[in-house]
């Protein structure tokens, strides 16, 4: 009889794993359980969409008949509502079991909804979906003006919608720049300008108190801490995300905001991987216990987790990641944790061009570039070295930074 | 990336219009030397040699959306 491996989520973790495992284990039974009702598509690619710069069709990545021609029987519309690690099967909304041999988790998160008074009303969107991106496109469309929160990368998606769609919009900021946990003013600054050249007006010191509602439900303003009242009849809301583990509390598997692996996807469970939104994995770049939303890391943890589920223990995930912002006219680009470190070197090396480098015990843990993004290798290279700069650092922010401009004696 | 022995060359070119049979590939979906070579040739007049992970039609999204093509 041939292993069988459930999936549980057809997000890029899952759907990589499903394509690993296919690849390498040509008689495994695999089952790919969503409760989205389409399958994979490109979720880097829904805010183009949203944006009105790009149709449909160029999103979607996998067709349903890709699963028939790779024999994985894929059930969309399906929400797992009970894990049986004992008993080695998951529990469906419809009464359906799925046993497995090998479990994987890629069920990633939820978008926060603000605490506040009428924060569910019509007209008020998260974006995490292509459901979500279809509504957003046909909301924002018929709106005059409309108000954006949560100062970070996914709310910097709103602004840019806003912004393609001729929507003036007020970006409400808790503090006084955007994503202020990776940016100084004088990064953010070049951030705010693109925003402004897109009637997109940054608002800081700001933030939601409550929203207004008209007598149909819709919104139709947005009241500060301040008492700043700002009319919308759309506002976009990107505070984070909650990770979908309610799913996993009341089994034996080890939570840490999110579902803790190890290095080869493996949860405390031997045969239950995770992979994806959903981990907190041990970062072995990092030194630490990490999470990770990019794209391409989901993806590879899809396909290392996979081969741990065929032959555990054959390959660590081991990975720096990045994530692009490309709505303007320079790009912008953050790698590994540049939230994280003790300490951090920042410069403005050219006419809107900066960036920012976060060490923590003098090695490169993380950072970002706006306008020139031709050191990104040389700092991924740096981390996946573990080369300590601590003495070097101003180096790391020389026009055209290459590794090989550091003194050898730094190399570990 | 693979460098493919064709001898042929390719460069990237703005473009407005994406027809729904494009594939779509967004900077962050490519390897880091598809990446280089995004931004070294994204807005200039330049090619590079081909890539295996970029074809001919293929849509790049950076800061514009550029098509690939290779001759």
């Amino acid at each position: 009889m041939s292993d069988s491996y459930v999936i549980v989520g057809d997000g890029i973790a899952g759907a990589s794993a499903a394509e690993t495992l296919r690849e390498q284990a040509p008689d495994a039974e695999i089952t790919v359980l969503t409760d989205e009702g389409e399958s994979l598509y490109n979720r880097i690619l829904i805010k183009e969409y949203a944006k009105g710069k790009l149709p449909e069709a160029p999103i979607s990545i996998h067709q349903e008949s890709w699963y028939d021609e790779h024999d994985v029987d894929l059930r969309l519309n399906t929400v797992v509502v009970d894990i049986d690690v004992e008993g080695d099967a998951v529990h469906t909304h419809e009464g359906e079991t799925f046993e497995y041999d090998s479990l994987l988790l890629a069920i990633g998160g939820t978008p926060q909804q603000l605490p506040v008074e009428n924060a569910d009303a019509d007209g008020i969107h998260h974006f995490w979906t292509f459901q979500d991106a279809r509504r957003i496109k046909e909301s924002v469309e018929d709106a005059e003006n409309a108000v954006i929160v949560g100062a970070g990368l996914l709310g910097i998606d709103f602004a840019a919608i806003c912004g393609a769609q001729e929507v003036e919009a007020k970006y409400l900021m808790r503090g006084d720049n955007w994503w202020r946990y990776a940016l100084s003013e004088e990064g953010a600054e070049i951030m705010h300008e693109a925003m402004r050249e897109r009637g997109v007006e940054p608002v800081f010191d700001s933030g939601v108190d409550r929203f207004e509602v008209d007598d149909d439900g819709h919104v139709e303003a947005a009241v500060d801490p301040n008492g700043e009242r700002y009319e919308c009849d759309f506002a976009g809301v990107a505070i984070g995300l909650n990770f979908n583990t309610e799913l996993v509390e009341a089994t034996p598997l080890e939570l840490d905001d999110g579902v803790v692996v190890d290095e080869f996807m493996r949860t405390n469970v031997d045969n239950v991987f995770a992979a994806g939104d959903i981990t907190t994995f041990n970062d072995l770049i990092l030194g630490d216990r990490a999470k990770n939303g990019s794209w391409g890391s989901a993806k590879e943890q899809g396909t290392i987790a996979a081969r741990n589920m065929l032959d555990y223990g054959s390959e660590e995930f081991r990975w720096v990641s990045s994530y692009s912002i490309t709505h303007f006219d320079f790009p912008f680009l953050s790698f590994g944790h540049p939230t994280l470190g003790d300490d951090s070197v920042e410069a403005t090396t050219a006419e809107g061009e900066w960036r920012r480098v976060a060490l923590k015990h003098g090695k490169v843990v993380g950072g970002v570039l706006i306008g020139d993004l031709s050191p990104q290798s040389a700092f991924k290279q740096l981390m996946r070295e573990g080369r300590d700069v601590s003495d070097q650092t101003e180096v790391l922010m020389e026009p055209g930074f290459s590794v090989d401009d550091l003194a050898a004696t730094t190399e570990q | 990336m693979s460098i493919r022995e064709t001898g042929r060359r390719l460069r990237l070119r703005r473009t407005g219009l994406i027809p729904p049979d494009t594939r779509v590939r967004h900077y962050d979906e490519l390897s880091e030397e598809a990446q280089v070579l995004v931004r070294e040739l994204a807005g200039r007049p330049e090619t590079a040699p081909e890539t295996g992970e970029l074809d001919d039609g293929d849509v790049v999204k950076f800061t514009d959306y550029y098509q690939v093509r290779t001759r």
